[in-house]
């Protein structure tokens, strides 16, 4: 009995300190989605602020897929909309994130993970404190105390900004790579983790919830990239019954030049890599027939502005 | 696997700590012990992995060594009890040789294990340069070691146990897992405290049921130790490591504010992990050994280092100072100087050979570097220069009519122990021995507070509001410590309160935590400093 009634204090404590904890977040999640409002990762955030189910195509993925999927190409291309969710170093559980955060006010169709994302090491630790961040948005947001307004004091969240470059990563600096080839065939397979497999049966889970279809993608890159990272992947896609495609292995195609298309020696693609990169994914979208041509939509006349007014060069970050 | 590396993380208080707690608490008593003991091992493994065998190397040479020496004992005595009178002396003379013998053994293979991991790339280190110095063409290979966690605190406790054993002060463990449990009861693993077998082991191998009350004060000392942590130690980590790994480009300002913020960081690591394990282990109805005691209320030096890390300075006391101020040519010390120097320094000088021993060792202890064995010798030059100092200082005081129990004089006396001890600190925690130096000299030579005035000493990790709440913080610790100085205790009084104020202090300060912590985007946590001791 004694053991019950305990068991209940403790029950009855831990609600409270929940329900503080909730107050806590309504006063500490950021009003909106810019950097002085307390945002984090607003380039990638900007996809809060964009209007109600207008993306076709979201990204998740890492500062790979953040240099090379140019939205405002694909959009000169197709007329198909896509945002950039990507982020440095991101690890699957932030990817979750992103999604779950961009699917409260999104429905895109496709869903694309860039896939070295898939093997960043992440502990049972980071996964839980991630669900913890986003489930209790005072725990990310704490240090916001330091520039708390009267507004964050029972005002809405409404966020309003969105960024020209779609999430995407501009620079047109060159530093050379090598243009040996890094994909040569093998057996080999890298292995991912179990908890990383977890969460791409998790994000193809909460993507199907949503009506989007997951697509796993490799970006070109000579030093993060090789075969046995390709079968890794492969092996991946294939037990969870997952599309993959490797651009690593379409150089034919995409013409990547390592001399002129990457910033960092291979690493990253830089704009010029970026828009070889969009003109072969935007035939794949193509291709699928699923999606609507929306220029010369009112609804859209925004994407028609930047295009006009930048190009598909948006300032360098 | 999942990698354990601080008992600040959330794998050991949100998955280790409570499940231990719960199969504590729903098991029988004769099955209690082996939890913590098997939670002990986990814990270990998770920090160090394979290197367990070190530690289980450990735990049973220690547990044989131990049976060795009474076995020894017990056989003299035997002999004693038919031998005739006159070989008595000699069998009792024989089995004392014997009984030396193995204990220098037993401490030998430990601190053999220690100097090999810890300092084994340091010595060798030094001897290449030695012989590069003297033009000797060998260059022997410099070992790369990962050290077991806590070697330096499970060797320290195997020893005390060896030798309070060979001194008769506690019987041999014939019961191996309770000297295992001893040697690795899983709070006190990584920082310690240094606990004696006589105080713990037996506390430990009883596992008193789960208390209400137990559970409470502990999470309750546990919550105060991670405040330390997480909104002091935690939020001074860039600013510190910032201005000691790139002091040439700062002025001495920025170096004196990075000396006490390093020393604040200190103190609030160590004591916050403290006030974790001690919690942790009062959870489970264990009492282990307090290792501070307010050290900023020390009036001097000597003081202050019977408040910091309490267990390290008795150990060296019983185990280095006292066998060493008790050996037969250091003995004859005291009566000889006496007569030329008078009590009082006859006294003082003849405890130079002990003291200094125990500095040296307290330095090496910290660490295999040049800038520890300085810091050992700079506590040691303190403590003997305020030795020496104080009778004149007596004699002045009453000339002047100084009240040297004043509240005045106790300040600065407070305020000059707390410097000497930073002072101390920025050595300890420099790069090396040579920027330790340099960063000193600067702190004189190019004092300017620019920075401050162009605010640039606040872009470095810590600004405006973090050092804002690091005073408020500090307060708060200072004023609990005021009245704890007085004698009351903090954590009765707030026993005594209704529900309601109790529920509100536990959510007032789970929200501080929550708040004003030093976690995620823009900080990066200290590392454990102690546990890479």
């Amino acid at each position: 009995m004694i053991y019950l009634k305990r068991t209940g204090c403790v029950m009855l404590f831990l609600l409270g300190l929940l329900v503080i904890l909730l107050a806590a977040s309504a006063i500490f999640k950021p009003k909106n989605n810019i950097p002085s409002a307390g945002m984090e990762e607003t380039l990638a955030n900007g996809i809060l602020g964009e209007p109600e189910n207008t993306i076709d195509v979201l990204i998740i993925g890492d500062s790979e897929s953040r240099c090379a999927i140019c939205p405002m190409q694909i959009w000169k291309e197709t007329g198909f909309t896509t945002y950039v969710c990507a982020t440095a170093a991101q690890k699957l559980s932030y990817s979750y994130t992103m999604l779950d955060r961009a699917f409260q006010r999104q429905k895109p169709k496709i869903v694309i993970l860039e896939t070295l994302a898939i093997f960043r090491e992440m502990s049972l630790e980071d996964a839980v404190k991630e669900i913890l961040y986003h489930r209790l948005p005072v725990l990310r947001y704490h240090d916001r105390w330091k520039c708390l307004h009267a507004n964050d004091f029972g005002g809405a969240v409404l966020p309003v900004w969105t960024n020209d470059s779609k999430g995407y990563w501009n620079t047109k600096k060159v530093d050379p790579g090598s243009n040996e080839p890094y994909m040569g065939a093998m057996d080999n397979k890298s292995s991912v983790s179990l908890l990383n497999r977890r969460y791409v049966r998790a994000i193809k889970t909460l993507c199907e919830k949503n009506g989007s279809r997951l697509l796993l993608l490799s970006t070109p890159s000579t030093i993060n990239w090789n075969y046995a990272l390709h079968n890794g992947i492969q092996a991946v896609a294939e037990e969870l019954g997952i599309e993959y495609i490797d651009m690593n292995l379409m150089n034919d195609r995409i013409k990547i030049d390592w001399s002129r298309d990457t910033f960092d020696k291979g690493d990253h693609l830089n704009h010029s890599g970026a828009v070889k990169l969009s003109l072969v994914l935007s035939e794949y979208l193509q291709e699928q027939g699923i999606f609507k041509d929306h220029r010369g939509d009112q609804a859209y006349a925004k994407w028609e502005d930047i295009l006009k007014n930048r190009g598909t060069e948006p300032e360098e970050e | 696997m999942l990698p354990l590396s601080s008992y600040f993380s959330l794998l050991y208080l949100a998955i280790l700590l409570p499940g231990t707690v719960l199969a504590y608490t729903v098991l029988p008593q004769k099955y209690r012990r082996a939890v913590l003991l098997l939670s002990s091992y986990a814990v270990f493994w998770l920090v160090s992995g394979k290197l367990l065998c070190y530690l289980l190397f450990s735990t049973i040479s220690v547990h044989h060594i131990g049976l060795w020496l009474e076995n020894t004992q017990l056989e003299a005595n035997r002999l004693l009890e038919t031998a005739p009178k006159e070989t008595r002396k000699d069998i009792r003379a024989r089995t004392q040789q014997r009984r030396k013998k193995i204990v220098a053994f037993g401490i030998a293979v430990q601190f053999g294990i220690l100097l090999a991991l810890k300092y084994g790339a340091f010595f060798i280190s030094n001897f290449n340069e030695l012989a590069d110095l003297m033009k000797v063409t060998v260059k022997l290979p410099v070992p790369s070691v990962i050290l077991p966690i806590g070697i330096s605190f499970y060797t320290m406790q195997a020893a005390s146990y060896m030798l309070d054993v060979y001194r008769e002060n506690i019987p041999a463990d014939r019961n191996l897992m309770r000297l295992a449990l001893y040697m690795s009861f899983f709070p006190q693993l990584m920082e310690g405290p240094i606990c004696r077998y006589s105080e713990t082991a037996q506390q430990l191998w009883d596992a008193p049921p789960m208390r209400w009350k137990n559970l409470m004060l502990g999470l309750q000392r546990i919550l105060w130790g991670i405040m330390k942590k997480m909104v002091v130690a935690d939020r001074l980590n860039l600013l510190i490591t910032e201005a000691f790994d790139n002091y040439v480009h700062y002025d001495g300002f920025m170096i004196a504010a990075a000396v006490v913020c390093y020393t604040v960081q200190l103190y609030m690591d160590f004591s916050g992990t403290m006030d974790l394990v001690l919690g942790s282990g009062q959870i489970f109805g264990i009492k282990l050994p307090e290792n501070f005691q307010r050290p900023f209320f020390s009036r001097t030096i000597q003081e202050f280092w019977r408040r910091w890390h309490i267990t390290l300075g008795a150990w060296f006391r019983d185990y280095v100072f006292y066998p060493i101020s008790l050996s037969a040519p250091i003995k004859k010390l005291p009566l000889l100087l006496q007569k030329r120097l008078g009590r009082t320094y006859g006294f003082i000088f003849s405890s130079i050979p002990a003291l200094f021993c125990v500095w040296l060792c307290n330095g090496l202890w910290h660490g295999a570097g040049w800038n520890f064995i300085f810091f050992g010798m700079y506590h040691f030059a303190l403590i003997l220069v305020e030795n020496i100092m104080e009778p004149p200082a007596v004699w002045l005081a009453k000339r002047l009519h100084i009240n040297r129990d004043g509240i005045l004089y106790r300040c600065m006396q407070i305020v000059r122990t707390a410097v000497l001890f930073c002072i101390g600190e920025l050595f300890f925690r420099a790069s090396s021995l040579k920027a330790g130096f340099a960063m000193f000299k600067k702190i004189f030579t190019d004092f300017t507070l620019a920075r401050v005035k162009d605010n640039t000493f606040f872009s470095h990790g810590a600004d405006k509001h973090d050092f804002l709440i690091v005073v408020v913080t500090l307060a708060l610790i200072l004023a609990v410590g005021c009245i704890q100085e007085r004698g009351v205790s903090v954590r009765q009084w707030i026993e005594k309160r209704n529900l309601a104020v109790r529920l509100s202090l536990w959510y007032l300060l789970i929200l501080f935590i929550v708040i004003f912590g030093a976690y995620g985007t823009g900080y990066i946590p200290v590392d454990p400093i102690y546990a890479g001791f």
